[in-house]
């Protein structure tokens, strides 16, 4: 019997990848159902801020610490999602774990032990989001009071991200046996890539949430992501063509390191991480080693950029006067999807919890924009690491090692396209075009449509893609070992990287994310919110 | 033109080349292509003069689980031999 | 040979290809000399990334050019 030949669409049902467009896109189309009237989405959970004894005219019952978003949204079952109070984070429980389940079994993972891993992650991860949402911690001075509190930490959601981020390091590190049996579930980049999918209705829907406000704050919206789009695109070309070539002599010429390992570096610590990295071993015929090394230590820097980046960004340069130039250096510096996704998300909070502090509330910028210029530069960058693989695998299969008879497959191109890509923009554009079709660019008398598409889409953009970010960050911090670090093997490696990210990644990176966003602004929605 | 298609992996020494029929193992891939001619000629898969498109597929399966969830695809090789 | 038999089923399908596993020594070692082609390399991608600063600085509405 012959063996099958990979076709285009080998992997639909068995990789991550595509897993997370039937997640996002499946969750999306449900959502949609609002249209008709009926909301299939409104159970999904969200937390609020909380204090153990609330003052009694203010806020923070711990018993609402959790509501399904329906409660707030939906225009035809408010009153059943009401209901739900705590009991939505078990309807959510029960209902991603059907659906990741199915995931994991298409991909032939260990169900049983998946769901025993997921489950202790989503508890864990419900927990520290719940911590995470006390008032002291999220709450900042402007609306402290109302839960009775003199001083806050001013974090935001951010805290219960760094909640997260530390439970699962803490796990990672110190726990090494419970992180090996969680190893099933704690999958970061399926995690993330659904979020992603999740963030392209963010996107879609940030000029339906503006247009709810006025229709000029709307058309703002559609612009500007228009242009986080095109910026994005043109920073990522330049700097990924002065990236690699960089590192590439940094390991060479400094590290004196083989051609291979300097190549599979280059792309890793310039690129975009892991999927850069093995893409490059297999274009230069790298042994698998290469590429697996590189990628151990990817993963562990990421996470230190994670750490180190967004509050850099947020307090040192460029602070909240170019929160879009520091989203776009963001996606340019943090290698993996993960770390950079949940990277820009972290800023994203401490950047417009800062603007409103610093203002004192005439200043509140939607939340997710800057998550999404962080992310657009890492799409493009995703996107484009197949036609660098590709001309690389051109250049050491026809120039370098010359082999007879060898042929670089167009078809690579495709085979390392990164699949949750096209959920993202079909979930976007799918958005936009309600938006200017039957949502008349925000006119008044498309309101009620456009609200109905708001009912769905809130559950999706603001709950989902949260819990995933949530579920990002603990798995994260789960499967990143420092000891890595330690290992000899990897000794030189860990100096190409430190000195290259360092001294050269990161500032051409926000250089190149200056000349192109620089001076790009947030719509101001402080007078259309209440405090 | 004939095609004949294998997994390809990698076994920490040498790169090995299998489908149901045969397997083929070498530390290098200019060895390999060429052990992979010699034996297509042996066992008559390719004739005088004809030419034979080999595809090496990498087997996704043997990447690190923890890998393959950024990325699944390390390559597939093309090479067309003749006899 | 037996060995060998063993080696196949452990490359296959189980995801063995880790880092600890393998050989790694020559990762890092028998650096190569640098080689003209590889100039031509570096050289064509600060080429492309130049013009593409070039182009996107004049084309892309929110550079600082405009």
């Amino acid at each position: 019997m012959a063996q099958p030949e990979r076709r285009w669409y080998t992997g639909m049902l068995t990789t991550e990848d595509w897993w997370a467009v039937w997640l996002g896109v499946g969750f999306f189309f449900l959502s949609l159902f609002t249209l008709a009237g009926v909301d299939l989405v409104g159970w999904i959970t969200y937390p609020t801020k909380w204090v153990f004894s609330p003052p009694p005219e203010g806020k923070g019952a711990i018993g609402h610490a959790f509501y399904a978003l329906g409660k707030k949204y939906s225009v035809t079952a408010k009153g059943f999602y009401k209901g739900l109070g705590w009991w939505s984070v078990i309807w959510t429980y029960v209902i991603f774990t059907i659906a990741t389940c199915i995931g994991a079994g298409a991909m032939k993972w260990n169900v049983k032990r998946f769901f025993v891993g997921w489950t202790i992650i989503y508890f864990l991860t419900i927990a520290c989001w719940f911590i995470g949402h006390h008032a002291f911690i999220a709450a900042n001075k402007l609306n402290m009071r109302q839960y009775g509190l003199n001083f806050a930490l001013s974090l935001g959601g951010g805290g219960s991200f760094i909640l997260a981020l530390i439970v699962g390091l803490i796990i990672g590190n110190f726990f090494r046996g419970f992180a090996r049996f969680l190893s099933e579930a704690a999958k970061p980049e399926w995690y993330i890539k659904t979020a992603i999918v999740t963030l392209g209705v963010k996107l879609g829907y940030l000029p339906i949430k503006l247009a709810g406000m006025s229709q000029k704050l709307g058309k703002e919206a559609a612009g500007l992501t228009f242009e986080l789009f095109v910026a994005g695109a043109a920073a990522t070309i330049v700097a990924y063509m002065i990236f690699w070539p960089g590192v590439y002599i940094i390991s060479r010429k400094i590290f004196n390191l083989p051609r291979k390992t300097a190549a599979v570096l280059g792309s890793g610590i310039s690129i975009c991480g892991v999927s850069a990295a093995v893409a490059t071993g297999g274009a230069v015929r790298a042994k698998p080693v290469v590429s697996i090394m590189v990628s151990a230590l990817v993963v562990v820097w990421a996470v230190i950029e994670l750490i180190i980046l967004p509050g850099f960004y947020t307090h040192v340069w460029p602070t909240t006067k170019d929160p879009l130039v520091a989203g776009a250096a963001m996606g340019m510096s943090v290698k993996t999807d993960g770390a950079d996704a949940a990277a820009g998300e972290l800023m994203d909070e401490f950047m417009r919890n800062k603007i409103e502090v610093e203002t004192n509330g005439a200043v509140k910028w939607p939340a997710g924009i800057i998550t999404s210029s962080a992310v657009m530069t890492k799409v493009w960058i995703d996107m484009f690491i197949g036609i660098w693989a590709f001309v690389l695998a051109m250049v050491w299969v026809y120039r370098i090692e010359r082999r007879p008879g060898e042929k670089v497959p167009a078809s690579e191109v495709w085979h390392r396209f990164p699949k949750f890509v096209l959920g993202y923009f079909f979930c976007w554009f799918f958005l936009l075009a309600l938006y200017f079709g039957p949502g008349q660019s925000g006119a008044p008398e498309a309101m009620p449509f456009l609200k109905s598409v708001k009912a769905g889409a809130v559950p999706i953009e603001k709950g989902m893609r949260k819990l995933f970010f949530m579920l990002t960050f603990m798995s994260l911090g789960i499967i990143t070992d420092f000891k890595k670090l330690r290992e000899a093997q990897f000794g030189k490696m860990v100096w190409v990287y430190f000195v290259s990210l360092f001294f050269f990644i990161i500032p051409v990176a926000a250089l190149i994310a200056y000349l192109f966003h620089h001076g790009m602004q947030i719509p101001n929605i402080a007078g259309y919110v209440k405090p | 033109m004939k095609r004949l298609v294998f997994k390809i992996t990698h076994n920490g020494r040498e790169w090995v080349v299998r489908n149901e029929s045969m397997t083929l193992s070498s530390p290098t891939l200019d060895e390999l292509d060429i052990r992979m001619g010699e034996l297509l000629r042996e066992r008559g898969e390719i004739g005088q003069g004809e030419r034979v498109r080999v595809i090496m597929e990498f087997d996704s399966s043997s990447i690190p689980q923890w890998i393959r969830q950024y990325t699944h695809h390390y390559f597939d090789r093309v090479v067309e031999i003749e006899g | 040979m037996a060995e060998e038999v063993k080696q196949k089923k452990e490359i296959s399908g189980t995801g063995s290809l880790t880092g600890e596993a393998l050989e790694a020594e020559d990762v890092l070692a028998g650096a190569e000399e640098w080689d003209p082609v590889e100039t031509k390399l570096v050289l064509w991608s600060f080429v492309i990334a130049i013009i593409a600063l070039i182009i996107g600085l004049l084309v892309v509405p929110t550079s600082v050019f405009n």
